[in-house]
């Protein structure tokens, strides 16, 4: 599937997308961690740093690392705090 | 009287004609031009201070029902306990009055050496009546209180007005300007401080209504702390997080970063909130802005977040927030950087709150689209348009005399039922969060004291989680709006920066710690979400006694039964609105 990353992610990532294969959300963490250094002080194993949120689709917000992802998906990652 | 505290406050009537009142202080204790009012530790301890103790102080002036700009309503400066010790963040001030762009609470927040200096007075709060008979100056330096003549300041910027008292006085007095919007009596003027500003409100106008066109403070009176060693131990363990990832977003990018996100949610207001997405948002992103100026960072005294980002423009340099970019950019339709940094400078220099301003001039311009205003040359996405549109409100002149009033007295006298589209709550200018696509934070618009807010109320985090739907919500949605609602309470009033808040792993339990050190008090997090929902109270007591009904916790009707045209999965119901807003009447026992 897609990741997008906004904000501090975006930063830390180096990119604004990547292309990841993974069927849930903790296997696609742990993938990032792995393919993006500058993400892996804000990963935990398989989950997000809690200053991290990430979104289905644009949709809702998942965070169980046992959520299913299909290859059509975006995963955006995104600062937990927008506010200004 | 408790550690933390001076235990009484300044009350200062600028209208009297005497040039040094030391002696009335001294000699006159309670009378005369400045009273030394004590204040009792139980209301110390049930309100704290900043926003808490400014209400409560409001509360006991009695003057709810006056209008605003009346001299008898008061401006109050309300320090806190934290207010001069080490721990991150706490360099803050709460400016409290009745609003005159809402006729409701307002009570907006700056940072900075006037807090560590005022407190240093040796009072907890200023209370400043009356109206000073020419253009003055309040100066405020230890006990004694002066009111000078400061006619060589008439339509100074505030940046001048600050450069002005600081060569003249000191570089040690701190000082609290108005610039030419607040002397003109513009409703959303605001006091600024070092480049900072008290900004929601009109705050500004109610000290331009007093003739003072700035304050300046220096003291030498810092009151004990009950556990010396207990809060130097809380702020070294504070500051070491807060360097960490909870603060990397305003640390590295500041808050503009949110224009994109937002942006990609299509929550972005744009153009008058007629879409959640902007074409031209990429022009105005960070990675955009960094691209193509230099940007240095700073930071409030004791803070170690460091969230300015200061972005040079022309031959000067501004401090950029989301809030300012959206209001001045997508929301007036413009995407020319240079425009955008230069229309926030001059928000700055003439003293006007940049939400208000863009929100204003963007209803104006959709009026002329409409043809419901005859102005011709302010459209949508003219950046000539937008920074003349400001001039002309900084000075009322032309236009601006209409706009000045703000968006909801611009929309009465427009007519053509325009009040469904001015962008507002209760008066206050909506910020940077489209309610259809954000639905909690629409609640938390619509109850908001001092109308939509996002500072009074963090309901957009609720959105942003696992926790709700946000084009979607359900009554669930209540109980997460009041608690982001009364922890926000609690940090105006302790008072820290809402940036540090994600450092707090166990907020109630955590501030009440600082408290302890600071006070000697035996207060837990029991006793803080209490004195929260106090806080809000009091709020909504002042407002209720200002003529508050239930009915004007709502939102405007563009808002209601209409989908979000680029997101048509965004829509709120009027019936659903209601349902969340009298249930939270209910949950606050309202």
């Amino acid at each position: 599937m897609h990741v997008e990353f906004l904000g501090v992610s975006r930063e830390r990532a180096g990119v604004a997308e990547l292309h990841v294969e993974a069927d849930t959300l903790g296997r696609l963490v742990a993938a990032l961690a792995a393919q993006t250094p500058g993400l892996a002080e804000l990963i935990v194993v398989d989950r997000l740093h809690p200053s991290l949120a990430a979104n289905l689709n644009g949709d809702r917000f998942i965070s169980d690392p046992a959520t299913p992802l299909g290859d059509d998906d975006r995963v955006l990652i995104l600062s937990a705090d927008v506010g200004g | 009287m408790p550690f933390g505290y001076h235990g009484r406050y300044l009350r200062i009537d600028v209208s009297r004609p005497s040039t040094s009142l030391a002696a009335a202080l001294s000699k006159v204790e309670g009378r005369g031009s400045v009273e030394r009012v004590p204040l009792e530790e139980t209301v110390l301890r049930q309100f704290i201070g900043g926003s808490g103790l400014g209400v409560r102080l409001l509360l006991d002036e009695g003057t709810a029902s006056l209008d605003p700009l009346d001299p008898r309503a008061p401006l109050i400066f309300a320090f806190s306990p934290l207010v001069g010790s080490p721990l991150t963040t706490s360099a803050k001030f709460a400016v409290v009055s009745k609003s005159p762009l809402t006729d409701r609470i307002n009570d907006s927040l700056a940072s900075s050496g006037f807090a560590i200096a005022g407190k240093s007075c040796g009072c907890d709060a200023f209370v400043i009546v009356g109206r000073a008979p020419e253009l003055s100056v309040l100066i405020i330096e230890d006990g004694d209180v002066r009111v000078e003549p400061a006619a060589e300041c008439a339509g100074m910027t505030c940046e001048e007005t600050g450069a002005h008292y600081r060569s003249r006085l000191g570089v040690d007095f701190r000082i609290a300007t108005i610039g030419p919007a607040g002397e003109n009596g513009v409703r959303y003027a605001t006091i600024s401080h070092d480049g900072r500003h008290a900004g929601r409100g009109g705050s500004g106008a109610v000290m331009g209504a007093k003739n003072i066109k700035a304050i300046a403070v220096r003291g030498t009176q810092r009151p004990e702390w009950a556990d010396r060693r207990e809060v130097i131990a809380i702020s070294k363990d504070l500051s070491h997080r807060s360097f960490g990832p909870a603060t990397a977003k305003y640390r590295e990018l500041g808050t503009a970063t949110n224009l994109l996100t937002f942006n990609r949610f299509g929550a972005l207001p744009t153009r008058n909130f007629q879409s959640g997405e902007f074409d031209q948002a990429g022009n105005l992103s960070v990675e955009q802005l960094t691209a193509t100026r230099s940007k240095t960072r700073g930071s409030c005294a004791t803070c170690t977040i460091g969230c300015e980002h200061i972005y040079s423009v022309g031959d000067g340099s501004v401090r950029l927030e989301y809030e300012s970019l959206f209001a001045l950019g997508s929301l007036c339709g413009v995407g020319d950087a240079d425009v955008v940094l230069r229309a926030v400078q001059r928000c700055d220099e003439l003293g006007l709150d940049t939400i208000s301003t863009g929100g204003t001039i963007a209803f104006a311009m959709e009026c002329v689209e409409r043809g419901w205003l005859e102005a011709p040359w302010l459209t949508f996405g003219s950046g000539d348009a937008l920074l003349r549109a400001i001039d002309l409100i900084g000075w009322r002149e032309g236009l601006g005399d209409l706009l000045a009033e703000g968006s909801r007295r611009s929309a009465v006298a427009i007519g053509h039922n325009s009040i469904a589209i001015a962008p507002q709550v209760k008066g206050l200018e909506i910020p940077g969060y489209e309610p259809r696509a954000l639905q909690t934070m629409a609640l938390g618009f619509a109850v908001g004291a001092r109308g939509a807010d996002h500072n009074r109320s963090g309901a957009y985090e609720v959105d942003f989680s696992d926790k709700v739907d946000r084009r979607n919500v359900t009554l669930e949605a209540v109980r997460h709006a009041i608690d982001t609602e009364d922890r926000a309470a609690l940090m105006d009033s302790l008072i820290l920066c809402k940036f540090l808040r994600g450092v707090l792993e166990d907020f109630h339990g955590e501030t009440a710690a600082m408290l302890r050190s600071v006070t000697g008090w035996d207060v837990t997090a029991a006793e803080l979400r209490d004195t929260a929902a106090r806080i809000v109270a009091a709020k909504q007591e002042f407002n209720r006694l200002a003529g508050w009904t239930p009915a004007e916790d709502t939102l405007p009707e563009r808002f209601l039964d209409t989908p979000l045209p680029n997101d048509r999965s965004a829509s709120l119901s009027r019936a659903r609105l209601d349902a969340l807003v009298a249930e939270y009447h209910r949950q606050r026992g309202w």
